[in-house]
C-alpha cells in the first residue's frame, strides 16, 4: 500500500509541476505586452472551456483518430513481429533486411501520405497504413533482439529432444523474448496516434489532426482548441501505453518484475 | 589400474559383446574444433565404454572437454574422428529417437511454465495426451521429492530444487540413456551431497537407465558410479580408468567405510597424475 501512496503522490506532483510551469509561461507570455499572447499560450483553464463547451466534438474526433490508430497499431505490430520471426531465422536474412527497413524509416512522412492516398484512395485505409507504418519498425527491432537472446542451452535441450523449428518458436523464442516485444509495443502504441494525426492533418474531414488544423485556420479565437486537442492526443498516447503494460502484467505475469505481487 | 582404458575387446565394432552389453561406446574419439585462425584439439583419442545398466563418471580438470564428450555422446555435436554407438546405432539417430535424458549444470527451466509443465516439457512437445501427461508428471514430481510444488513457479524453489525439477524433466520419457553435465555444479557443499544419495535412490528407482555422469567431485564420482574415467586436459585423453567395486545398493554411509576413502585417495592420485602429464 505504502509504494501505491507514492506512486500516487509522484504523479500528484509531476501534474502540479506542470501545470505550474504552464501557467508561469502562460503569464510572462501575457506580460511580454503580445497582443495574440492567448492564442499562441492560452492559460490552462481557458483550454478546459472547449472541452467543456462542445465535448462530442472533441470526443468525435478523439474516437476518429484512436479507432484508426488502433488499428493501425494491431496492423504495424503485427507485421512487426512477423518480420522479427523472419529476420531471426538467419544473420544473413537479417543483414540483408535490416538497411532497408532503416531506410524507410528516414521516409519524411508527409511526403508519404500524400502518395499512399492516391495510391489506396481512401482515407482512413491511409491513416491506417500511416500508423502502422511508423510503428511496425519498433517492434520489429525490439521482437528481434529478444528472439535472439536465448539461453545457448536451452536451445540445447531443445536440439536434445529433436523438436522442429516451429515449436521451438513457440514454446521457447517466443515466450522468452516476450518481455522485448512488449517494451517495444509500448513505445509503439503512442507513435499510431501521431501516424494517424499526420495523415488527418493533411487534408483529411475527420480526427483530432482535422480538429487541429481548422483551429489553426479559423484564427485567434480557436487556440484553446488547439491546446485540448493536443492534450487529448497525450492523454490517449499515455492510456495506450499503459494498456499495453496491463496487457503485459496479464499475459506474462512470469516476468521479474511482477513477481513480488504474484508470490 | 593402467592408462590403458578398457573397450570390452569390441575394438570399435558396434556389435554388442555377448557377455556385458556396452549401452554406449566410445572409440578412439576426437573432436578439433576451427577457430578463426587456429585449429583446437579438445579431444584425442578417447575410448571408454558404459555398460547397459551402469554409471559411469568422467572426470578430469576443467578444459579436458567433459562437456565436449558428453555433447559428442548426445549427438549434439559431431566427432571429427572415431566412433560412437549408443545401443548399436549413432548418437544422432539416438536422439532423433528421443533416447536421452540430458541434465545440465544449470537447470533450464522456463519461468513461463510452472514446476509440472516444466517437467512435462518433453512430453507436450511430443503431443502426448493430458491424462499421461498429468500422471506421468505427478509421479515423476513424487520421485524427486516435490510432489508439493507442482503449482509452483521455478524461481521459487531454491536452487537443490530446481535441479531436482529437471532432473524429472529429463526422465520424463523414461530415456534409456541419462547423460548428466556437472549436475550439481552449482550448488553448495552440502546440498550437493543431499542431491547425490537422492539421485543414488532415483536412479536405483528407473529401471535399467544407464547414466553418463560429469563431475569434478572426487566423493561424487566415487559414490555414484561403477567405473569412472579419468581424463587428462588439453586434448582430452584417458589418463585411467578406475573401477569402483562398492557394494550396491549403496547409502549415504559407504562415505564412512575405508574402502570408499581408499577409492577416493586412488582417484585422487590418478587426477593428480593426469593434470602433471
Amino acid at each position: 500500500m505504502g509504494a501505491r501512496r507514492r506512486r500516487l503522490a509522484t504523479t500528484a506532483a509531476t501534474v502540479a509541476l506542470v501545470l505550474g510551469g504552464w501557467y508561469l509561461l502562460a503569464l510572462l507570455m501575457d506580460a511580454s505586452g503580445d497582443a495574440l499572447a492567448s492564442s499562441k499560450l492560452p492559460y490552462p483553464h481557458s483550454v478546459l472551456r472547449p472541452v467543456l463547451d462542445n465535448p462530442d466534438t472533441l470526443l468525435d474526433a478523439a474516437w476518429a483518430t484512436l479507432s484508426t490508430a488502433l488499428l493501425g497499431f494491431v496492423v504495424g505490430g503485427a507485421i512487426g513481429i512477423a518480420l522479427s520471426v523472419v529476420m531471426a531465422q538467419a544473420r544473413w536474412i537479417e543483414a540483408a533486411t535490416l538497411p532497408y527497413l532503416l531506410l524507410a524509416q528516414m521516409m519524411p512522412l508527409i511526403a508519404l501520405v500524400p502518395l499512399i492516398r492516391s495510391i489506396v484512395k481512401s482515407d482512413s485505409l491511409t491513416r491506417l497504413l500511416m500508423a502502422a507504418f511508423v510503428t511496425f519498425f519498433i517492434v520489429t527491432l525490439s521482437a528481434l533482439r529478444g528472439l535472439k537472446d536465448c539461453a545457448p542451452a536451452a536451445d540445447e535441450l531443445f536440439r536434445a529432444y529433436d523438436i522442429g523449428p516451429v515449436k521451438r518458436l513457440r514454446h521457447l523464442r517466443f515466450p522468452s523474448a516476450m518481455p522485448y516485444i512488449f517494451s517495444g509495443l509500448k513505445l509503439a502504441a503512442p507513435l499510431s496516434l501521431v501516424g494517424a494525426i499526420v495523415v488527418e492533418l493533411m487534408n483529411a474531414r475527420s480526427g483530432l489532426g482535422f480538429l487541429m488544423l481548422s483551429a489553426l485556420t479559423f484564427g485567434p479565437a480557436q487556440a484553446p482548441m488547439l491546446w485540448a486537442a493536443m492534450l487529448v492526443t497525450l492523454a490517449m498516447g499515455l492510456a495506450l501505453s499503459r494498456a499495453v503494460g496491463i496487457a503485459e502484467r496479464l499475459l506474462t505475469p512470469w516476468q521479474m518484475r511482477f513477481r513480488e505481487e504474484a508470490r | 589400474m593402467e592408462g590403458v582404458p578398457d573397450t570390452s575387446g569390441a575394438d570399435g565394432a558396434v556389435a554388442a559383446p555377448a557377455a556385458a552389453p556396452a549401452a554406449i561406446t566410445v572409440d578412439r574419439v576426437t573432436k578439433v574444433f576451427d577457430a578463426a585462425d587456429r585449429t583446437v584439439t579438445a579431444l584425442e583419442e578417447v575410448s571408454f565404454d558404459v555398460p547397459r545398466g551402469g554409471f559411469v563418471s568422467l572426470i578430469g580438470p576443467s578444459g579436458c572437454g567433459k562437456s565436449t564428450l558428453l555433447r559428442l555422446v548426445a549427438g549434439l555435436l559431431p566427432a571429427s574422428g572415431g566412433e560412437i554407438a549408443v545401443g548399436g546405432i549413432a548418437p544422432r539417430e539416438a536422439r532423433r529417437r528421443r533416447q536421452f535424458g540430458i541434465v545440465f549444470q544449470q537447470p533450464i527451466l522456463f519461468d513461463w511454465r510452472t514446476v509440472a509443465q516444466n517437467v512435462a516439457l518433453p512430453m507436450e512437445l511430443l503431443g502426448r495426451s493430458r491424462g499421461e501427461i498429468d500422471a506421468r508428471s505427478r509421479e515423476l514430481l513424487a520421485l524427486v521429492g516435490l510432489a508439493d510444488f507442482a503449482d509452483h513457479r521455478p524461481w521459487q524453489l531454491s536452487g537443490g530444487m530446481q535441479q531436482r525439477v529437471s532432473i524429472a524433466r529429463a526422465l520424463t520419457l523414461a530415456p534409456p540413456y541419462l547423460l548428466m553435465d556437472e549436475p550439481f555444479g552449482a550448488l553448495d557443499m552440502i546440498t550437493r551431497d543431499r542431491m547425490a544419495d537422492e539421485l543414488l535412490r532415483i536412479w536405483s528407482e528407473a529401471i535399467d537407465t544407464t547414466v553418463l555422469f560429469i563431475t569434478h567431485s572426487i566423493p561424487e564420482a566415487v559414490l555414484l558410479s561403477d567405473r569412472v574415467v579419468v581424463l587428462s586436459a588439453r586434448p582430452g585423453r584417458v589418463a585411467a580408468t578406475v573401477e569402483i567395486d562398492l557394494p550396491r545398493p549403496r547409502t549415504a554411509e559407504v562415505r564412512e567405510t575405508p574402502e570408499f576413502f581408499a577409492l577416493e585417495s586412488e582417484l585422487r592420485r590418478q587426477l593428480l597424475a593426469a593434470e602433471q602429464a
